[in-house]
């Protein structure tokens, strides 16, 4: 057993080493055995063992490395490049294996460490970080569990948590989990009539809503649904005629492989603490915080987190800019997050409550506190905004620009919440345009159309248009200022 | 020069070793501070049979380890006066370690 161990330790040596002193080195492994006997020196020799293993493995590979080194190099005499070669054997494929296993093990347990993402879960293309799905899955009340990207979209990015809405056909039956199990006529019939009937009793405009159900029915009627037997391609189905006869992309049917749940997931406590490291971890998804020439502070969020772990982040962020004469809060990749938050922010900005609006809030409108310690509140704020800027964004540009606390530079925005989510039932759900009701600021908002920039440039020049107007009001302050 | 090295030069300073016995004698001379293992014991060999300052001598029988052959190692000249010169450097630095009076006891 002994020898086999020490064979074992020998291996690691480079084999020009073995071919020559393997040998010789067991016959000593062997004469020692024989002679150091007794408890005490058998342990000082399996200590000796493990020592010399350490020690002497780097200067074999040395000295190997010194020979070759002092060779001549042949292969580097034509300019061909060449790797130098510790040993002269090819490595044996048992090495490689175990090798490029220990390599795997370490990496994964590196990854584990550092909670990368690893190869068996699964992100989307738009390397949206993990944490803000799990916001807005835990918003989105629909918890339509396996498309995440249709849950985003049904939730408005879970700017505001898209209130659930029951299926008006009460709890229907469950259709069966898998996808591959067939849809028979009753099945598919209840589910077009239910369809019908949500996109008549919500649908914004009642006309188109009364023109898609009649011509769901119509088809459902004529058999012309009858060839579907599966649920996703029932969905996209309905979805394509109902986007045909309304004109509106928005409207939206989707299938479930995995039962919806009935009430919205609770987080476990786990399930808490990795999203409040991962939030740390990535400082809240603050971007920047800095101070421009001209004494302007700049900050980008590009996201609203939960004001529960990120609420004291967010407010040291924009207090570090306390000193500047202006603010830009730097929204274009900005997707949305949590009311609360986009409240906390704002409450910044003020040095007495206002109303403040809150779509998905009941009512909708509420004084806003301000936030004790600020000293932003006469300060100008301008905000960027592009394309991308949706949903929690939005809603902040929104309510400021309705204050006429900001200026609003860039693009128009993606135009927000797109509708409620409706259960259908244990598998299928819908996403359908709500009806636009004037805010307290007596305009409709953002949902669908978006927010006008008050200065409208391209998303990329908005920064150094804002930069502009800023330094430009600063100097007529200070020359009205002067000359009073 | 290692310390390992040069105590193998040393050990083969009277006679002809072979890996055992070099490594026995090693034990000796440090009053058995030095024990060395396989590992250290042939890549110093190996090391100084490179520099040509042990040499390999045929195989033969050791009358006190039964009938096995075993390979014998040889100092050479060169090894030799390595080993000298090693030895006078470190006398050389005993010296300096006795004119400082950092040494106690017998040594003083």
């Amino acid at each position: 057993m002994f020898e086999k161990i020490c064979a074992c330790l020998l291996r690691l040596y480079p084999s020009a080493f073995r071919a020559r002193y393997e040998e010789e080195a067991l016959q000593l492994y062997r004469d020692r055995l024989r002679d150091e006997t007794g408890m005490f020196q058998r342990c000082r020799l399996y200590f000796d063992l493990l020592l010399d293993a350490l020690v002497a493995l780097p200067q074999a590979w040395g000295n190997t490395s010194a020979v070759s080194n002092a060779a001549p190099l042949v292969a580097t005499a034509q300019n061909i490049p060449s790797f130098r070669l510790l040993d002269k054997q090819p490595l044996r494929p048992v090495p490689i294996l175990i090798g490029s296993t220990f390599s795997f093990a370490a990496l994964s347990a590196f990854g584990l460490m550092m909670r990368l993402p690893s190869p068996s879960r699964s992100y989307s293309i738009s390397s949206r970080p993990s944490p803000i799905k799990s916001v807005t899955k835990r918003l989105n009340h629909a918890a339509p569990a396996v498309n995440d990207d249709h849950a985003a979209t049904a939730n408005g990015s879970g700017a505001a948590g898209a209130p659930q809405r029951q299926s008006p056909t009460g709890n229907a039956s469950t259709i069966p989990v898998d996808s591959g199990v067939r849809l028979d006529d009753a099945e598919r019939g209840r589910v077009i009539r239910a369809v019908a009937s949500i996109l008549v009793a919500h649908y914004v405009d009642p006309q188109k809503a009364h023109e898609a159900s009649d011509l769901l029915l119509t088809r459902e009627k004529r058999g012309e649904y009858g060839a579907i037997v599966d649920g996703p391609t029932l969905a996209g189905r309905l979805t394509k005629d109902i986007r045909a006869s309304t004109k509106d992309s928005r409207v939206l049917v989707q299938y479930n492989r995995h039962a919806i749940p009935n009430s919205p997931p609770v987080p476990s406590a786990a399930q808490r603490e990795e999203y409040r490291a991962a939030m740390l971890r990535q400082n809240c998804t603050i971007g920047k915080v800095q101070v421009l020439p001209n004494n302007i502070g700049y900050i980008k969020f590009n996201f609203f987190p939960d004001p529960i772990v990120c609420s004291p982040i967010f407010h040291a962020s924009v207090r570090r800019l306390n000193q500047s004469d202006a603010i830009i809060f730097d929204l274009r990749d900005n997707t949305g997050g949590i009311p609360d938050m986009v409240a906390d922010v704002a409450a910044e900005l003020f040095d007495k409550p206002v109303l403040w609006y809150n779509p998905r809030a009941t009512p909708n409108a509420s004084m806003l506190p301000s936030a004790h310690g600020s000293k932003l509140a006469n300060k100008p704020v301008y905000i960027l905004t592009s394309t991308r800027t949706f949903s929690g964004a939005e809603h902040f540009t929104y309510d400021l620009k309705m204050l006429k606390r900001a200026t609003v530079i860039g693009e128009t925005t993606r135009g927000g919440h797109p509708g409620a989510v409706y259960h259908i039932d244990d598998h299928f759900w819908m996403v359908v345009p709500e009806v636009r009701k004037p805010s307290p600021y007596g305009t409709l908002d953002w949902q669908g159309t978006g927010v006008e920039p008050d200065v409208k440039v391209r998303a990329a020049d908005a920064l150094a248009i804002a930069e502009k107007l800023a330094a430009r009001k600063l100097r007529m302050a200070v020359r009205s200022g002067s000359s009073r | 020069m290692p310390s390992a090295a040069f105590q193998i030069l040393l050990s083969l300073v009277g006679e002809d070793l072979h890996g055992y016995g070099i490594m026995r004698q090693v034990a000796s001379q440090t009053g058995g501070r030095m024990r060395l293992g396989p590992g250290t014991l042939y890549s110093s060999i190996q090391a100084l049979l490179q520099e040509k300052l042990i040499e390999e001598v045929d195989l033969c029988e050791d009358p006190k380890l039964g009938h096995e052959r075993r390979r014998y190692y040889r100092l050479t000249s060169s090894g030799r006066k390595l080993a000298r010169a090693e030895a006078e450097r470190l006398a050389d630095l005993l010296r300096v370690a006795r004119a400082k009076k950092i040494l106690r006891g017998e040594y003083v």
